[in-house]
């Protein structure tokens, strides 16, 4: 990462690295005049490109999931240049969920889409895209949405804490386009002008190959090969990695490829557990991420992890990819009926967070997230687990406490069994 | 619920096992669409042609287009009857048809051509196959929907081929029963849409037609644990934790120890233009002690 100087560099020298290629990116110092580039007003110099922000932590250059109750749990955003992986829920609702909030994103801040699928036209993707909530009169409905929900003593003015009235409310709302994330509501579509005026590609697999071409086995499948080859012409041809020099306004590229590593795409990751093609999905993230940090892209993959048979290749998937989301949904399994989690629609992972440029990671100390699907919005919350009142109470995980206050009360009988650790 | 399994179009898994076998309810089904009206075309690789049509009377037999793989799987007999590229051929041949009326397409059995070809590519035939009516050809008519049929032998796989065609599917028959009642749990996956669980008990006629039933009869079925009530804890307290009208107006009432009257409190809440110097309000309250002398005199330091 340190040899590649482009991307996630130094500390706001991405676009302008890219723009002015012969100079060294040895320092991030430069001195303050007259430049060609556009420049902004104040600090490093940093290409505005629309959409993006500068972390707070190191100066890496973000861009919004779409979501920002994930932004604000992946350490302000998705840092250009990397990988976004999402191991998608049984039914794949929520997952292709989070996939078109990523793609909506892009649209509405003019970034340009690839988008990649085995089993969906991205055309068709394209039009099921929500709409975004971007003028007041949906801040209106956002309020009263949220006025419904709260409870009724809190219309009683306060009495003992008369002073905190005038404190503004925390509550999260519709912002104006200008700012870095945007909500979307996900009951309507988005508008037909808005997917025009956009800039994207399409790669639909069947379309692409050909079943009946006798292809010579090789170390990756061919769709995976053809698929790279795709990403690759696009950056170069569009000039996202600075080969070809913009003259217009940089941009970014949004890749999204959907249900990678299903049968769809000719892997049998899914199917068997020492096939033919085992390294194939790990040797096409590891040329992928090559690829993102050459150029000023993001990629959001999702994965049917839940089908993978060999539990080491997770693990491995896992390093390759730098960000790694796992959703998990309450539907179908026995957790749709616990008291506990009635509010929400499933939980969210996260299982990595990357270290980019730095020792330590963005680690948020909330590990127990639930997230629900409300008319409108995709919300992303902490699990507040009750206390344990039962026998089996253990001073292990959470997870061993939401298992046990599940089962009322067996005894002492139970600890020899299932999960739990020994206890002295 | 069963009879409208195929109202929904794409691949229907029905999942059978040395129990409960399936390929009664598929021949129930191919029944079903014949008399539709819609084309059926017949894969048949687990059993004979005779013992398929056995049981259908003549005129849906004239209806079904049967491909048999059953006698001479892979062509060893050459007599150019036999389709080229075996079932797989068949079923790509299936994906480029001209004709564009709905069609049901049964696979007799799906646990065969697993069993003999390579599952991704089992996986992305299905797909095309089953997807045809989403994809519109050049001249923009309408193409009539797909069903495919697989009867799927559950116990002759692992879970990674199943877990595959499952996500491949658009609905999902598991068959089982109590006591020689046979019963479907059918799982349905809409796209973007939550899915669908239910069950349905049936019986097949002997002329392979389908006979909805109520389950079976209550007292057969396991007594389940009863119903434990949610145990309140704010019941059977040593201390009191309910309020009663008379004592929360009686709290409402009680002037609290550091309360200002409401006009200072709306000048205190008003923003104010300058915020440089701090005032202190002071309302001298009913206990407090108007003293100007200092009450630590009279201590001996």
């Amino acid at each position: 990462m340190a040899a590649v100087a482009t991307c996630g560099g130094d500390a706001g020298s991405a676009g302008s690295a890219v723009a002015t290629g012969s100079k060294s990116n040895v320092t991030s110092f430069q001195r303050r005049g007259p430049r060609a580039s556009g420049t902004n007003d104040s600090g490093p110099r940093l290409v505005s490109i629309t959409g993006t922000r500068p972390s707070v932590r190191n100066g890496q250059l973000l861009v919004s999931t779409g979501l920002p109750a994930l932004d604000q749990l992946l350490g302000g955003g998705l840092a250009v240049g990397t990988v976004l992986l999402i191991e998608e829920d049984k039914y794949n609702i929520y997952s292709s969920l989070l996939f078109k909030y990523f793609l909506a994103e892009g649209i509405v801040n003019g970034h340009t889409l690839l988008v990649a699928s085995a089993n969906e036209d991205p055309a068709n993707i394209l039009q099921e895209l929500p709409a975004p909530l971007l003028d007041d009169n949906c801040k209106k409905e956002f309020d009263e949405d949220v006025y419904n929900h709260k409870t009724p003593e809190s219309n009683i003015k306060m009495k003992i804490a008369w002073r905190y009235q005038l404190l503004p409310k925390m509550e999260i709302g519709p912002v104006s386009s200008s700012r870095f994330g945007h909500y979307y509501d996900a009951s309507k579509r988005i508008p037909q002008e808005l997917i025009e005026a956009s800039k994207w590609h399409g790669f639909f697999l069947p379309e692409k190959i050909s079943s009946t071409l006798k292809v010579e086995p090789c170390s990756l499948t061919h769709g995976y090969i053809k698929l790279l080859q795709f990403i690759q012409n696009i950056i170069y041809e569009e000039g996202f990695d600075g080969s070809n020099p913009q003259k217009k306004q940089k941009n970014i590229l949004r890749i999204g490829i959907q249900n990678l590593g299903s049968p769809l795409w000719g892997d049998d990751i899914c199917c068997t557990e020492n096939g033919d093609s085992s390294h194939s999905l790990t040797k096409f993230l590891y040329v992928l991420r090559g690829l993102l940090r050459t150029s000023l892209s993001v990629c959001i993959i999702t994965m049917p992890t839940h089908l993978i048979q060999n539990k080491a290749v997770i693990a491995h998937i896992t390093n390759l990819s730098d960000i790694v989301v796992g959703l998990e949904s309450f539907i179908g399994s026995e957790r749709e009926t616990n008291p506990l989690y009635k509010d929400y629609h499933g939980l969210i992972h996260i299982r990595q967070i990357p270290r980019l440029n730095n020792l330590v990671c963005d680690e948020s100390d909330v590990k127990d997230l639930g997230f629900k699907l409300k008319r409108k919005l995709f919300t992303i919350e902490r699990l507040h687990l009750p206390p344990d009142l039962s026998d089996t109470v253990s001073r292990s995980s959470k997870q061993d406490l939401a298992e046990s206050a599940k089962r009322l009360g067996p005894g002492c009988g139970m600890m020899a069994g299932g999960k739990k650790h020994l206890d002295f | 619920m069963l009879d409208s399994l195929l109202a929904l179009g794409g691949l229907v898994l029905l999942r059978d096992s040395v129990e409960w076998e399936g390929r009664s309810l598929l021949k129930a089904l191919v029944k079903k669409s014949a008399l539709c009206g819609e084309q059926v075309h017949i894969l048949g690789c687990e059993v004979s042609e005779e013992e398929f049509r056995e049981g259908f009377d003549s005129d849906i037999n004239n209806r079904l287009v049967y491909h048999d793989f059953f006698r001479d799987p892979l062509n060893w007999s050459k007599t150019g009857e036999a389709l080229p590229g075996g079932p797989l051929g068949a079923l790509r041949a299936m994906c480029n048809r001209t004709d564009l009326g709905p069609v049901t397409i049964a696979l007799d059995s799906l646990s065969w051509l697993l069993l003999h070809l390579p599952c991704t590519t089992l996986c992305q035939t299905l797909h095309t196959v089953s997807h045809q009516d989403s994809c519109p050809p050049g001249d923009g008519s309408p193409v009539g929907k797909v069903h495919v049929l697989g009867l799927l032998h559950e116990e002759l796989h692992g879970p990674g081929p199943m877990g595959a065609l499952s996500s491949l599917a658009q609905t999902e028959v598991t068959l089982g029963g109590i006591m020689g009642q046979a019963s479907a749990r059918i799982l349905c996956r809409r796209p973007r849409q939550r899915p669908t669980d239910q069950t349905q008990w049936f019986s097949i006629l002997p002329d392979f037609s389908l006979d909805l039933q109520e389950g079976p009869s209550i007292e057969s079925q396991p007594h389940s644990d009863p119903h434990i009530p949610p145990v309140d804890p704010t019941a059977h307290l040593t201390f009191n934790l309910h309020l009663s009208k008379k004592e929360r107006e009686a709290r409402d009432n009680l002037t609290l120890p550091f309360q200002f009257s409401s006009e200072k409190q709306e000048a205190l809440l008003r923003p104010r233009p300058s915020q440089a110097t701090s005032h202190i309000f002071y309302e001298p309250d009913a206990y407090d002690d108007l003293d100007q002398e200092d009450p630590d005199d009279d201590l001996d330091i």
